[in-house]
């Protein structure tokens, strides 16, 4: 569908797929764009602002009473009202404790990249606290052809990938994620075999329903620059189960 | 809502403190940040949704989605209603096209859309703050900017708008991207 553009000279795909007017492969096609070329990306992020100015003009309509009640319970964990009274404090240290925790299974593994890693272990012994929310795994297949599977546990950070998409002799394949601000943020780089990434802090945060997951042909040691620089070889959307 | 009205600079500064505040895990802050936002989120979601059920869930799902995201939020970079409004919007999307269904045209309780014309925009615009969007839009044609104005507030697609318009998807795809193409003219002035 080229045929009907109007006005050839004047490129508004940024807009089209700020705006949300594209699906199917010209959405498909126009994400591809965002990935490999750092202008458009710009432009689309661009675009996004000006029409979020939109959502000053958005009516308001207040959701019915309790909801907060219901959303508030299924975070898990004591309520606010409890934990304003009392353990703060408290959830705080055991909080804390855990992060530490965790930093130190991260620090653990020499490089996110060696596959395939044994699972890490479980804490044990001291009872754990109950989950701060309720996190449904997310899966996607990347690639059309031969699609490899990606799965991303929310609890513990950890995306699995069975296999890795092909790349050229010689290259690299390179994980990237974009999310709402249809930015691409590198993940790391794939291995050969069966492949385990650790997400920490921002980067799991981008890891929600809807993101895209994307595999980029890449230069041995991964893109030089914070955008993809060669082609794209799979994408897939993440949905939860 | 009973609480003093604030002048948008201050409503901005307490929303991103307290969009910070959930990045930390703080649940008071949480119940804080819904009620300041709950009601734009909602207005979101069931106008984009078309059925309450629907719009109560997503709205339910933007909210978890916001307290796992919240410490990723990079205060300076979108302004904190943009980012949550975004994250509503993309979900109930996201749920509309999953479920399959076409967007439900007409919606007994959602209020009208704003008719994007400069004056409306006049009562509710930030101080000194300019919308240069809607001054642009104001210089397409009807048919153009209401084209964009439902794409943005029905979130739908090119398929869509030609669906209602009862046109083929060629004919809204060339009068849209003329009207895009007049608007990134005008805002690159």
């Amino acid at each position: 569908m080229t045929d009907d553009r109007p006005d050839s000279s004047v490129d508004v795909e940024a807009a089209e797929l700020a705006l949300g007017l594209l699906d199917g492969d010209e959405r498909a096609a126009a994400l591809r764009r965002v990935l490999s070329e750092p202008a458009f990306a710009t432009e689309v992020e661009r675009w996004r602002l000006y029409v979020a100015q939109l959502f000053d003009l958005w009516p308001e309509v207040e959701p019915p009473e309790g909801l907060i009640d219901r959303i508030d319970l299924s975070l898990g964990g004591p309520s606010p009202i409890r934990a304003r009274r009392l353990p703060w404090p408290m959830i705080a240290t055991v909080m804390t404790a855990i992060a530490a925790m965790l930093l130190v299974v991260v620090a653990l593994r020499p490089n996110p990249t060696v596959p395939p890693a044994p699972p890490p272990p479980v804490p044990v012994g001291q009872p754990a606290p109950p989950p701060t929310s309720p996190q449904p795994m997310l899966v996607a297949a990347l690639g059309t052809e031969k699609p490899v599977p990606a799965v991303f546990e929310p609890a513990t950070g950890r995306l699995r990938l069975a296999g890795s998409p092909a790349v050229a002799a010689g290259r690299v394949a390179q994980l990237w994620v974009i999310g709402g601000d249809a930015t691409p943020h590198a993940l790391g780089l794939l291995g050969d075999g069966d492949n385990a990434l650790v997400l920490t802090g921002v980067d799991a945060a981008r890891l929600v329903a809807g993101a895209t997951l994307a595999v980029s042909d890449e230069p041995p040691g991964g893109s030089p620059q914070s955008t993809p620089t060669g082609p794209v070889v799979a994408t897939g959307a993440l949905r939860a189960v | 809502m009973t609480a003093p009205r604030l002048s948008p600079d201050a409503a901005r500064t307490r929303l991103a403190e307290t969009l910070v505040k959930v990045g930390s895990e703080d649940r008071a802050a949480f119940r804080d940040l819904y009620d300041l936002t709950s009601a734009k989120l909602f207005g979101i979601c069931l106008r984009i949704c078309g059925q309450r059920e629907a719009a109560e869930d997503v709205l339910h799902e933007v909210y978890l989605i916001v307290w796992r995201r919240a410490g990723a939020w990079e205060p300076g970079r979108a302004s904190p209603i943009t980012w949550l409004a975004t994250i509503a919007r993309n979900r109930a999307i996201d749920w509309r096209r999953s479920a399959g269904g076409r967007p439900t045209t007409t919606l007994d309780d959602a209020p009208d859309l704003p008719d994007l014309t400069p004056d409306a925009e006049a009562g509710l615009v930030a101080a000194g703050e300019r919308h240069r969007l809607v001054d642009c839009l104001a210089e397409l044609d009807d048919r153009q900017r209401d084209s964009i104005r439902t794409a943005f507030f029905d979130g739908v697609t090119y398929a869509d708008i030609a669906a209602r318009a009862a046109v083929p998807v060629g004919t809204a795809k060339s009068w849209i991207r003329r009207g895009l193409a007049r608007l990134k003219d005008c805002l690159d002035r």
